[in-house]
């Protein structure tokens, strides 16, 4: 296990570094002037020649990477050239928000996709079976934009309910400090807590929803696929000979077993969602570390760019490396298969 | 699993009850107005800019002028000057200052003392004395005063005594008041530019701003929103609310989408299409005609745009009422000089433009402009009163051109990023308008076409004509109105003829709220104001 762990880490770490050279280039490749892209400070700011220094205008190359390794490291991730705010903070807070909802929406998919999932299993072929792979396979065609307006049009214009746009309404004057709107009104000294906190829910359905509607669709059709297969295996006959009931049997011995290839997959989904969270951040106002990434593409706004590349690249590295951590750590197979030890 | 599976329904039963409407509006909700404006402010100084994004954002909500121009009555009325005088045949004028006003409270300001006239002074010297301490904080540009010429009219701003000053003018001009009357001449204090002086923080002055206005700043995120408080201690009827938020909404569809939720209350700018639709319900909208024009600017600095003959030849490419009907759907005048027919310097002129592709191309032929040519349309990426969808002109005048062997690329940045290089002149043409900040026709011309206004970046053609000048000049040097019209008439003949830029439609302006927002008029000249706002919610 400790082999795995070092091996896995080692992979994480090399990827990082080559993100951050990735990312280094991308000054260069940038038009205009680079430590202007790097640090958002235009040549004719009197705090230009400090970032020079800072960031060894110069020096070689070697020593201007070596800088700016030790700035990322930092957090000194330069300001917006449009906003001239810091980069960092801002990138944590759309982070954040990001998190939030996708995390919600992950859960929303598990806590939906699964239970349906091994309940169309477990009525194989019976008219329940059919109508939810049916449902299924349409939720999975409808591509998430137009659900969303699907969405608005229904929830929101045709029956009042829901609020299309942004975290929570302005008017509670709740600040954004940490980003994830939940946290923000827990922190905040507002007199109308709880109404606040209704409010900010209100605005998470429906981005949550579409966010996790995909994922849904598509951990339910793992789930019941794989839950089919365990359910020919010879030891299911055995101990539904033995007298458990259909239903046992499933969520006993077929579901921890089809759990196994489904979590290898969620490093697959998480990356889908993130993908999607671009757009449904789009659609929904959510000042999201993708609707940030979009607007910065808009306004040529090179560091924020670069920011948000990196943040979302290392995240998805990161993510993957957990998931591979617990893949080795509950299921000895995985590192079987790779040095033939466990 | 199975409990989650059961918790999961409930917590959807309590949040469509939370949100269902059965609960009472919750105090934040009644007591603060959301307007969805359509773009993010450049700065919160409205000295620094001409953009009316920025404009509705700052001027009328958080600073005074010395004087308002009143509308309704079409005359000056007293501001934070009680009253004013000419002196020396209209080359000084002496202003009265009020003496109860306070600069706002807010957490990086506190006020020691009372507005006076070191505050005016501070304010003008600001724009007007290249020596000044603040003059090249925020770049040094002041380009309405530069386009208006004020700059170079006011000689010196003198303090009389604490609650007098003096403004000297180089000569007597017509348009003085008018100018003071708009949304630029705000006044800043000048005992918060001397605190951030000693801090050495200067360029905080135009991003977190103190007025005497009636409302506070309180926050601004770039592209989500901006937050003002009421001003407790506001010197005349202030608002009836107690916060005031500008969400930020670009898009147009979003914006109507919203103020159907009610997650808006008033809204810029509706897309004039839908109108139809909004007209049920609980939302009003109001109109307004108002003095605008959207118009074509060609380039002068670039072959071939530089021959007045390329220039009209284009002109009679575009089939300009397709697009008063297309893009303005009929909620609009089609355009035959820069000045909108209600002024009254207006005059019809002797050459019209109508549609007319094979006099395009004979022209064309005639200036050396071989088919096939290549040139560049850059449509602003925001909706104007002056023109609701530049993109979708630009895509109409794009295939008018293809019939006369044109090929026009479409070009659009973000909207602070488009104007910044208009400025430069990078474009061959471009679609942009103008919106009169006070009722003197001299504002359609100076700050659009004049030499002075070539270096300020807001003369879009780079036009620059002395003879035209000359005229602008003579117009502004009199009092007589009937002269005045004279030489603006012939300033039209010779725009019409020259035609650095081709007018395109006179809109009118539209603001759609719901039916409970009151006080929130349109404003026929200038930004908008929430001074009078209020909402009338029934309980």
């Amino acid at each position: 296990m400790t082999r795995f762990l070092i091996n896995r880490l080692l992979y994480l770490v090399l990827a990082i570094w080559l993100l951050t050279i990735f990312s280094f280039c991308l000054n260069w490749l940038f038009p205009g002037d680079v430590i202007t892209n790097m640090s958002g400070i235009r040549p004719l700011s009197p705090n230009y020649d400090m970032a020079f220094q800072l960031r060894g205008g110069d020096s070689n190359l070697f020593i201007q990477y070596s800088y700016y390794l030790q700035n990322l490291i930092n957090f000194d991730w330069g300001v917006s050239l449009v906003s001239q705010k810091p980069v960092w903070a801002e990138a944590t807070r759309t982070f954040m928000a990001t998190f939030e909802i996708l995390l919600l929406g992950l859960l929303l998919a598990l806590l939906t996709g699964l239970p349906l999932g091994a309940l169309a299993a477990a009525r194989y072929k019976s008219p329940v079976d059919k109508v939810i792979i049916s449902t299924a396979i349409g939720g999975y065609s409808i591509p998430v934009f137009w659900l969303a307006q699907l969405l608005i049009l229904l929830f929101a214009v045709k029956i009042p309910w829901l609020p299309i746009t942004g975290q929570i309404d302005p008017l509670y004057l709740i600040e954004p400090k940490t980003g994830s709107i939940l946290i923000d009104v827990m922190l905040s000294q507002s007199e109308h807590k709880t109404d606040a906190l209704y409010n900010a829910l209100a605005h998470m359905v429906l981005p949550v929803v579409v966010l996790a509607s995909l994922p849904s669709m598509l951990l339910l059709r793992m789930m019941r696929n794989t839950t089919v297969e365990v359910m020919q295996k010879p030891y299911v006959k055995a101990v539904r000979a033995r007298g458990l009931s259909p239903f046992r049997v499933v969520t006993r011995h077929a579901v921890p077993n089809a759990i196994q290839g489904i979590i290898q997959q969620l490093t697959f989904i998480f990356g889908l969602m993130l993908a999607n969270s671009v757009i449904v951040e789009s659609i929904f106002n959510w000042p999201g570390i993708g609707s940030w990434l979009l607007k910065a593409i808009i306004e040529r706004d090179y560091p924020v760019i670069q920011a948000a590349l990196l943040i979302l690249v290392a995240t998805t590295l990161v993510v993957n490396f957990i998931f591979d951590i617990y893949r080795g750590w509950r299921f000895p197979i995985v590192r079987e298969e790779r040095y033939g030890t466990a | 699993m199975i409990k989650l599976r059961s918790t999961f329904p409930v917590i959807v039963t309590l949040l469509v009850t939370a949100c269902g409407g059965e609960r009472e509006i919750p105090e934040p909700l009644r007591e603060g107005l959301v307007y969805c404006s359509e773009g993010n402010p450049e700065g919160f100084n409205p000295q620094l800019v001409t953009s009316g994004t920025t404009v509705d954002a700052t001027a009328a909500q958080l600073y005074d002028r010395l004087i308002d121009y009143d509308a309704s009555s079409q005359q000056f009325v007293p501001a934070l000057a009680t009253r004013w005088q000419p002196l020396d045949e209209g080359t000084r004028y002496r202003f009265y200052l009020r003496e109860d006003v306070s600069f706002h409270e807010t957490d990086y300001f506190s006020p020691s003392r009372k507005f006076n006239a070191d505050d005016v002074i501070f304010s003008f010297n600001r724009w007007l004395d290249p020596t000044s301490l603040y003059h090249n904080v925020g770049g040094g540009d002041y380009p309405f005063f530069t386009a208006t010429g004020l700059d170079k009219l006011i000689k010196r701003v003198v303090k009389v005594d604490r609650y007098t000053v003096d403004i000297i003018l180089r000569n007597a001009d017509s348009s003085f008041l008018a100018n003071l009357a708009t949304d630029f001449a705000v006044i800043l204090s000048a005992e918060y530019a001397g605190q951030l002086a000693v801090k050495e923080t200067p360029e905080q002055l135009d991003t977190q701003p103190v007025g005497t206005g009636p409302y506070r700043f309180r926050r601004f995120r770039k592209d989500y929103f901006i937050r003002y408080n009421r001003n407790p201690d506001y010197w005349r009827q202030g608002p009836g609310i107690e916060h005031l938020v500008y969400s930020i909404t670009p898009n147009a569809n979003k914006r109507m989408l919203k103020l159907v939720t009610g997650e808006c209350d008033v809204i810029p700018y509706p897309l004039v299409s839908k109108l139809q639709s909004l007209n049920q319900k609980q939302i009003k909208v109001q109109s307004e005609v108002s003095p605008n024009v959207g118009f074509w600017a060609f380039n002068t600095d670039k072959e071939p745009f530089n021959d007045p003959t390329v220039r009209q030849a284009l002109a009679f490419a575009i089939n300009r009422q397709a697009i008063i009907d297309a893009i303005y759907y009929g909620n609009a005048e089609l355009a035959d000089s820069i000045l909108p027919p209600t002024s009254w310097a207006y005059t019809t002129t002797s050459q019209q433009y109508e549609y007319n592709p094979e006099k395009a191309r004979q022209l064309l032929d005639q200036a050396g402009v071989e088919p096939g040519f290549k040139m560049t349309i850059w449509a602003m990426p925001v909706q104007r009163v002056y023109n609701p969808n530049a993109r979708r002109m630009a895509e109409l005048m794009q295939s008018d051109l293809a019939q006369v062997g044109v090929e026009a690329r479409i070009v659009s940045y973000e909207w602070n990023s488009f104007r910044r290089r208009l400025s430069r002149g990078e474009h061959d043409t471009a679609l942009v308008g103008w919106y009169a900040d006070n009722a003197d026709p001299d504002n359609f011309f100076r700050p659009l076409l004049s030499c002075a206004a070539v270096s300020t970046g807001s003369n879009r053609a780079n036009w620059c004509h002395r003879g035209f000048d000359q005229i602008l000049v003579n117009a502004i040097s009199t009092t007589d109105t009937e002269k005045r019209k004279q030489l603006y008439h012939s300033a039209q003949q010779l725009l019409n003829q020259q035609l650095p830029l081709l007018p395109i439609a006179h809109s009118m302006r539209y603001q759609a709220q719901q039916d409970y927002v009151t006080g929130v008029e349109l404003p026929p000249y200038g930004g908008i104001s929430f001074r009078k706002a209020g909402k009338e919610l029934q309980q």
